[in-house]
């Protein structure tokens, strides 16, 4: 009799707590987020270095003055961070874009000539090479804009991991694109992709970062 | 033994009352805009990042934003890489909605003029129930992304 009050009232507490925590979605968002920053600390890292690196993919698109890029011939034994977004996109290509030119202005004047950074448009569609050059141009005028048809752009990102949709035109006429998670690094040694960085790295992040990948050492 | 079940009978009925309190949606939100911010665009559209606090017992929505930057602003979530229009963002009952890099936004398409660091945008933000609230969105360096508080 005794015990059975005493899981009663156990059990009413439990439910109490719930509907608390229920009804607490400030709290509970609070909390949640207090969980990520804790899980997020230990990594003081932004680099992810790949115990197998990808082999640089073999692809071939027209830069943002209408050439011919060969991006294996034109970055061969070069540090390059590579990007596939579209221009169309308000928040996440400007903001990485625009972190890799901080960082790149930090360098000294023969890294910075040596640093290859080229974006490659996931919507080749509405990003032509003029657009293109444009738009990268108002952020780094050194960066490389690469289009092409999206087929051979889908399958240049498949080989180095990074998945992207094609453009899908909504019902109400508006175009859904894709960013790239990452950002790539190849090294100048070894031309593979080695290290990798996820859209919310920073601009002191990459500053701190680069002058290693201009030697193709590990961060 | 029977004083105990009472006195226990009687944390329990404060306990629900208390948490029915807390879900109680009879209240009406109370909406408070901090840390609104755009970063310098590149090209010509914009994103707008601010916190919708909500103090009140009720939940609201943002349902349309306006301003005199564009006539063509919509609200967007961002999920796997993705962004895509949404018609409302909930912002919950004793807690908030934030729209950060990465993630939710507010989307300034065709942009009437292009805003500079230093300049302001005005908005007006549209709820469901509670009424607009205008805040000025300080623009900042197209890089700027503030950690969470």
């Amino acid at each position: 009799m005794r015990n059975r009050k005493a899981v009663t009232a156990v059990a009413f507490a439990a439910a109490a707590a719930l509907a608390l925590s229920a009804c607490g979605t400030g709290d509970d968002k609070a909390g949640s987020s207090a969980v990520a920053d804790v899980s997020a600390a230990p990594k003081d890292k932004a680099a992810t270095v790949l115990d197998q690196p990808f082999t640089k993919p073999n692809l071939v698109l027209t830069d943002t003055d209408g050439k011919e890029y060969d991006l294996r011939e034109a970055t061969q034994g070069k540090p390059t961070l590579i990007y596939f977004g579209y221009t169309n996109c308000p928040d996440v290509c400007p903001l990485t874009m625009s972190n890799i030119s901080l960082a790149k202005r930090e360098l000294p004047k023969a890294d910075q000539e040596k640093l290859q950074v080229v974006f490659v448009t996931t919507d080749p569609e509405r990003d032509t090479p003029a657009s293109l050059g444009k738009w990268l141009s108002a952020q780094d005028p050194t960066f490389t804009g690469l289009t092409g048809d999206f087929p051979t752009i889908q399958a240049g990102a498949r080989q180095i991991g990074i998945g992207i949709d094609a453009p899908k035109k909504e019902k109400d006429g508006t175009v859904v694109s894709m960013h790239g998670a990452q950002v790539i690094a190849f090294s100048p040694k070894t031309d593979e992709g080695y290290v990798l960085y996820g859209e919310d790295t920073s601009a002191e992040e990459y500053a701190k970062d680069l002058p290693e990948l201009i030697k193709g050492e590990t961060p | 033994m029977n004083r105990r079940r009472t006195a226990l009978a009687g944390v329990l009925a404060l306990t629900a009352g208390a948490a029915l309190a807390g879900c109680s949606s009879d209240g009406a939100p109370d909406l408070k805009v901090v840390g609104a911010y755009l970063p310098q665009p590149v090209s010509d559209m914009a994103a707008g990042f601010l916190v919708v606090q909500n103090s009140g017992d009720a939940g609201d929505r943002l349902t349309s934003v306006t301003s005199p930057l564009s006539d063509d602003v919509t609200i967007h979530e961002t999920k796997n890489q993705k962004m895509r229009e949404v018609s409302s963002f909930e912002v919950p009952a004793n807690g908030e909605l934030d729209l950060e890099r990465g993630g939710n936004h507010i989307m300034f398409m065709k942009l009437k003029q292009k805003p500079r660091q230093g300049e302001k945008v005005s908005v007006e933000l549209h709820f469901e129930k509670a009424d607009p609230i205008k805040v000025d969105l300080p623009v900042k360096e197209t890089t700027h992304n503030p950690k969470k508080q």
